[in-house]
């Protein structure tokens, strides 16, 4: 049971109804950035700083998300709320100052920010129209994935962002989508995971723009890309091995796939990789060799590399993986490429 | 096939009509009198030993999988539910039987190649295999498939007007396109696009389901062209009606989707004909209205965009995903059109635990019940036997499967009324008893 004080505190924050308790949206918005700020400068008030940012946060969340005994805000709160979000640039000083807001204070932001950019008006979507002019958030929610303490947050905000397709683009072209490459790697586990799945996701879900960009920084990209697969850990090889053969073979990126297997190192690397310890690596390198052997137009020094270890392929085709008996898929390709092996020529000279 | 023109059905049975997502060749003759070839003997029984008893829910195990009621009936075989009972996840299983397949222009083919793709799938909006086997004893094959609560097409008849809100539509509409730029991602087309083909999960996912006439473009093609086209013909788009040689295959799944988007915001076809010919014709036309009610202009744009008569000018999925109707959440205005109750279960609940509970918690009226197995077992035991004569090849000797063959010919009219002979439960047979009862 609340005692009664204790209930009128709740009544305060979570349904800001009565007389002077009520709080506008344009009040808490001021009072979050006051706060923020001292915050940000970090005097002798820390303390309550910190407990007002705690404070509004939850404020706002209530606003847009209601409690177990009140309903979100009418649209036009919402709307007024999200304006004087815009207006005050509090989204970016938020994630600048992520890590210096408490644990359920940086849930609260993540929660705060996935709801404001979802919202919708007509066939607008405002907070991304917003945040297109503003891409220096992108690039801070990014470069979260540096600090510890904030990298799962920003994860969160992040992949939310990569479901629209104007924002996805601004990430793919900035320089910091290179970073990428570095975040999978790191030693924190969950860490990397994440970031992975946000680098996936920033690479498959819009597939005419990410098609576009593959092909436009191809080099960059996959001299990148390279690092990952000779990657000293287990699972960035793996994981990467993985998408790499998901990237090639969706038919929308064809281009960047015959690219691919006409560079005779990409074959070497793969034909190495059949030969890892990992039998899950590979297994993942078989499925991106049988697109070189598959391929009907072999560039001749992609040729010349099977024709040379033709033997030795088909020899270590015959024993490889025998024990995956019961799929048939994978044997049907074996053999198709134990056949095309076998049969392989020498190019007529022209 | 005529059937799907018209959407109407002499359903009699709720199950009849959730199958049509997974069969799509389902003819109403089929379903009638034509459930195995044991019915056909008489076959002597002693009064005593007839018990009149209701009908148990008797656990039947196969592998690991518990066998639940039935979902659903084509002319393929049934569609069960199951339940695995190492993970504990609720599945459906699609039981092929072999002779019936034969029966089906390219049965056995569509079988092979839809396992073969959906092997190789994997997106949350297309059915998942989960598991294939076979018991070439019974000349069965079992498709284990994702557990599916309904088919949209059986939605949309359970409501008065045939159709749905448009807000749920919209939802159902994005994730078919989700799940159709994935197989297109995957150089699949599906070519079947309609909403008998679209399951319901018990979230609400939609999955597209049956890749029975998909094809797959090789990996090196340069383009999508394709030269088949086999889907329900008031989905088929202008290029096949027109019997085109060749025709981009993403543009005719784009159209196929564009009829079903119409058909389940209007409650109607853009198309329609007393007959394939006149159908095949106005298809071929193109040209078709949009009915005055459906007032959202966005949506109307969005129709027309996806059924342009000439595929280079059709929307793309790419196009599709960047209109303003795909893009926008349509309010929440009519209610919410549920996935209609199975044999009056509006929860779905699970159907496998009734025969998990008579397993476990059998009382002393089970004495009966053993009984009833034997005397099951007795009429398997000759149901069964030629199958294993004939080793699974597809030879038909004279005595067994002439029967079958004279009782098929005679089933060209459907019966009225549906007269099931309850399918026997499997056992390793026993011959004791089978010398009574070969036929002449």
């Amino acid at each position: 049971m609340l005692s009664s004080v204790g209930y009128c505190k709740i009544l305060a924050t979570v349904m800001p109804l009565f007389g002077k308790s009520q709080k506008s949206p344009t009040e808490v918005v001021r009072a979050l950035k006051e706060a923020v700020n001292a915050l940000e400068r970090g005097d002798k008030k820390a303390e309550k700083a910190q407990e007002d940012v705690s404070k509004n946060l939850v404020l706002i969340k209530n606003m847009l998300y209601g409690t177990s005994d009140a309903e979100p805000q009418t649209d036009i709160i919402v709307a007024q709320l999200a304006q004087e979000l815009y207006n005050s640039n509090l989204l970016l000083l938020l994630i600048q100052n992520l890590s210096r807001i408490d644990f359920e204070g940086k849930k609260d932001v993540a929660q705060v920010f996935n709801n404001i950019l979802r919202r919708q008006i007509g066939t607008r979507s405002p907070t991304v129209e917003y945040i297109c002019t503003k891409p220096e958030i992108l690039f801070t929610l990014m470069r979260g994935y540096e600090h510890q303490e904030i990298a799962l947050n920003c994860g969160t905000m992040l992949r939310e962002c990569a479901r629209y397709e104007a924002l996805a683009k601004i990430m793919l072209y900035s320089d910091d989508f290179f970073n990428f490459f570095r975040y999978v790697e790191v030693s924190t586990f969950d860490i990397a995971s994440d970031a992975f799945s946000t680098f996936k996701e920033l690479l498959t879900r819009h597939k005419i723009l990410c098609a576009e960009f593959l092909e436009v920084n191809y080099d960059k990209v996959f001299s990148h890309y390279q690092r990952l697969l000779n990657s000293e850990n287990y699972v960035t090889r793996r994981q990467s091995l993985k998408l790499l053969g998901e990237l090639l073979l969706d038919r929308h990126n064809f281009t960047v796939m015959t690219r691919y297997i006409s560079n005779p190192d990409n074959l070497k690397l793969m034909m190495n990789m059949l030969k890892e310890k990992s039998r899950n690596i590979q297994f993942e390198a078989f499925h991106v060799f049988k697109v070189f052997v598959a391929n009907p137009n072999k560039p001749k020094p992609i040729l010349d590399i099977l024709l040379r270890n033709q033997e030795k392929l088909v020899d270590f085709l015959t024993r490889f993986h025998t024990e995956r008996s019961e799929d048939e898929q994978f044997n049907d390709e074996k053999a198709y490429l134990i056949k095309q092996i076998k049969e392989l020529k020498p190019a007529a000279e022209h | 096939m005529e059937q799907d023109i018209s959407g109407g059905e002499e359903s009699n049975l709720n199950e009849d009509v959730a199958t049509r997502a997974i069969f799509t060749d389902l003819e109403p003759a089929t379903w009638v009198n034509d459930d195995d070839n044991g019915g056909l003997f008489f076959h002597r029984v002693e009064s005593d030993q007839i018990i009149y008893q209701e009908k148990k829910k008797r656990c039947k195990i196969i592998g690991k999988y518990v066998m639940g009621d039935l979902l659903g009936e084509g002319s393929y075989g049934k569609v069960k539910e199951l339940l695995d009972s190492e993970t504990l996840c609720r599945r459906a299983v699609k039981i092929l039987k072999k002779r019936k397949l034969r029966r089906i222009p390219n049965g056995e083919q569509n079988v092979a190649r839809e396992i073969q793709l959906l092997k190789r799938l994997k997106h949350r909006n297309v059915i998942s295999l989960v598991d294939v086997f076979y018991n070439d004893e019974k000349q069965k094959m079992y498709m284990v498939l994702e557990y599916c609560v309904g088919v949209l097409q059986d939605m949309l008849e359970s409501t008065p007007r045939k159709k749905l809100p448009i807000w749920q539509a919209h939802g159902y509409f994005c994730q078919l396109v989700d799940g159709l730029e994935y197989l297109h991602s995957q150089g699949v087309i599906h070519k079947d696009i309609k909403p008998g083909n679209l399951l319901l999960s018990l979230d609400g996912t939609l999955k597209i389901s049956d890749l029975g006439v998909a094809e797959m473009l090789d990996m090196f093609a340069k383009d999508d062209t394709c030269h088949t086209g086999q889907g329900s013909p008031a989905f088929q788009a202008p290029e096949i009606a027109n019997g085109l040689e060749a025709f981009s295959g993403f543009k005719v799944d784009i159209w196929s989707s564009g009829v079903t988007l119409y058909n389940i915001t209007t409650g109607q076809y853009p198309f329609e004909g007393d007959n394939i010919y006149r159908l095949y014709e106005k298809i071929g036309r193109g040209e078709f209205t949009i009915p005055e009610e459906l007032e959202d202009e966005l949506l109307r744009s969005l129709l027309k965009g996806m059924l342009i008569k000439d595929p280079n000018e059709r929307f793309s999925i790419h196009q599709i995903r960047h209109h303003l109707w795909f893009m926008r959440k349509p309010p929440r205005s009519l209610e919410w059109v549920p996935v209609p109750p199975l044999r009056g279960n509006e929860l779905h609940t699970m159907t496998v635990l009734p025969y998990l509970h008579q397993y476990h918690y059998r009382d002393e009226q089970s004495i009966p019940d053993e009984y009833e197995e034997e005397l099951l077992f007795r009429n398997e035991d000759m149901s069964q036997r030629p199958a294993s004569h004939l080793g699974g090849k597809n030879v038909v000797t004279g005595d067994w499967e002439s029967c079958e063959g004279a009782h098929n010919g005679r089933k060209g009219v459907p019966t009225s009324g549906r007269k099931r002979w309850r399918r026997p439960r499997p056992y390793i047979g026993t011959k004791h008893f089978l010398q009574g009862c070969k036929p002449t």
